[in-house]
């Protein structure tokens, strides 16, 4: 749902807006760039040309999103594909090289078995309703409640924002904790180290571009920083009115550092946000989240009903939904920024030749 | 006009595609992704004043920063492979 919406929630009656020739064009035109990026990524042998690709990718599918309409699903995909997953994929080739190996056995059976496969899917389509119609039952099952209800009972603007925090409070406060087990599966896998206690190998190449200052990056990152946070900030706390929320906030969050840790290194960035206070901030966030459901329970509600949480119910759903929306923020970005620093550990650790015994719980 | 401005950003995409797909080098490709970054930004601004969105900005200013960040990255990659050995690539 969009800002322009705000002061007249779309109706029931009311028809979606009808798609001029030339969004259709644009809409074609993204799709068809799609299907040609995915056959260049099969047929490449780089694997950095492929991650360079899947940047691409994300783009165009996060705009074939903002031209369905769905700009908060866009923010997450350009968040996340574009963004996150584009470095943290760079920051595996440096440990796996670039290389696709040559597969052993011929590409015949899996073919075989895609293309039955795919024809099954196919086929099975056949019975569903019409695409696109909108009477179809998976626009009437819950969600002509949502829209009739959510700007009396929730009373945000951003409809997308109501249904994610408050009506399916349960699946985002999951979706938090897969986030946060990620975390700690990385962490039970990587280690998050400073570069500068690694063992170096005696016969070291020059240590030219260990240590190579970037000047006119580093300048440039320090000024963007503060812009990048407060732009985070916005997010994080203007989801309830337009695109945005907690997890797209979190991912620029982590951008901010990620750049940090790019121009500067890990070591001084490990020195900015010590690895301890970003575990507690990664379980502070759930924490913070499934309390204010313990919170609303404690008051007599249920669990993540946030009505109680003040006199009158809709101020009560704005806080609940503020609070869970901050927690699901903290979680996201000291999550992504761990990993990253658990990546890069790897890389640095590859560079300076030190053995590779990654058992980091096992002495302690 | 933004209907004509939409239609020229996607033949620029379209180019900038090819190139990312042909290479031959890792700089065209990266200096292909960077490109069709930033006409995704336009892009992006140009479709919310034509179906008079005008917030979309939001969308294409974070666009803007991770495709910064991204180039900066990859930029960094290529600093790692130390025997890079300006061979094509396919």
């Amino acid at each position: 749902m969009l800002l322009c919406e705000q002061q007249t929630p779309r109706g029931l009656n009311q028809l979606p807006r009808k798609k001029t020739e030339m969004e259709l064009a644009v809409n074609i035109t993204l799709l068809l760039m799609l299907c040609a990026t995915v056959f260049a990524v099969v047929k490449l042998q780089s694997l950095f040309a492929i991650v360079m690709l899947f940047g691409i990718y994300s783009l165009l599918s996060a705009m074939i999103f903002v031209a369905l309409d769905a700009v908060d699903v866009a923010f997450t995909e350009a968040a996340v594909g574009a963004g996150i997953s584009t470095v943290l994929m760079l920051a595996t080739l440096v440990t796996t090289g670039r290389w696709k190996k040559k597969p052993e056995r011929s590409g015949l059976l899996p073919l075989f078995v895609v293309t039955i496969t795919g024809a099954a899917l196919v086929w099975g389509t056949l019975d569903m309703p019409e695409y696109g119609n909108p009477a179809n039952p998976a626009h009437h099952h819950v969600a002509d409640r949502y829209i009739a209800e959510s700007p009396t009972e929730i009373g945000i603007p951003n409809m997308v924002t109501s249904v994610l925090a408050s009506y399916r409070g349960f699946d985002t406060l999951g979706e938090v904790i897969v986030v946060f087990t990620a975390l700690v599966g990385v962490l039970s896998l990587l280690q998050v180290r400073r570069p500068r206690t690694f063992a170096r190998k005696q016969d070291n190449r020059p240590d030219t571009h260990r240590r190579r200052p970037y000047p006119v990056l580093q300048v440039v990152a320090l000024i963007m920083m503060p812009f990048i946070i407060v732009f985070a900030l916005y997010v994080q706390f203007h989801g309830d009115f337009g695109p945005g929320g907690g997890f797209q906030a979190g991912v620029i969050f982590a951008v901010a550092f990620i750049l940090y840790t790019l121009t500067y290194g890990l070591d001084d960035s490990l020195a900015l946000t010590p690895l301890p206070a970003l575990k507690i901030l990664a379980a502070g966030g759930v924490i913070i989240y499934g309390g204010t459901g313990v919170v609303s329970m404690l008051l007599g509600g249920n669990f993540l009903d946030y009505n109680v949480l003040a006199a009158n119910p809709v101020s009560g759903q704005h806080i609940g939904i503020i609070v869970i929306e901050l927690g699901v923020g903290i979680t996201v970005a000291s999550v992504l920024i761990t990993v990253f620093y658990a990546f890069v550990t790897r890389a640095e650790r590859n560079r300076a030749g030190e053995k590779q015994v990654d058992l980091p719980n096992k002495a302690d | 006009m933004f209907a004509t401005a939409a239609a020229a950003l996607l033949v620029i995409m379209c180019l900038a595609l090819v190139r990312a797909f042909r290479g031959p080098k890792i700089y065209d490709r990266i200096l292909a992704v960077n490109m069709f970054g930033t006409k995704t930004v336009l892009l992006i601004a140009v479709y919310g004043f034509m179906t008079g969105r005008p917030e979309f900005l939001d969308l294409g200013i974070f666009y803007a920063l991770i495709n910064f960040v991204g180039v900066i990255a990859a930029l960094k990659f290529i600093e790692r492979l130390d025997e890079y050995d300006e061979q094509e690539e396919r």
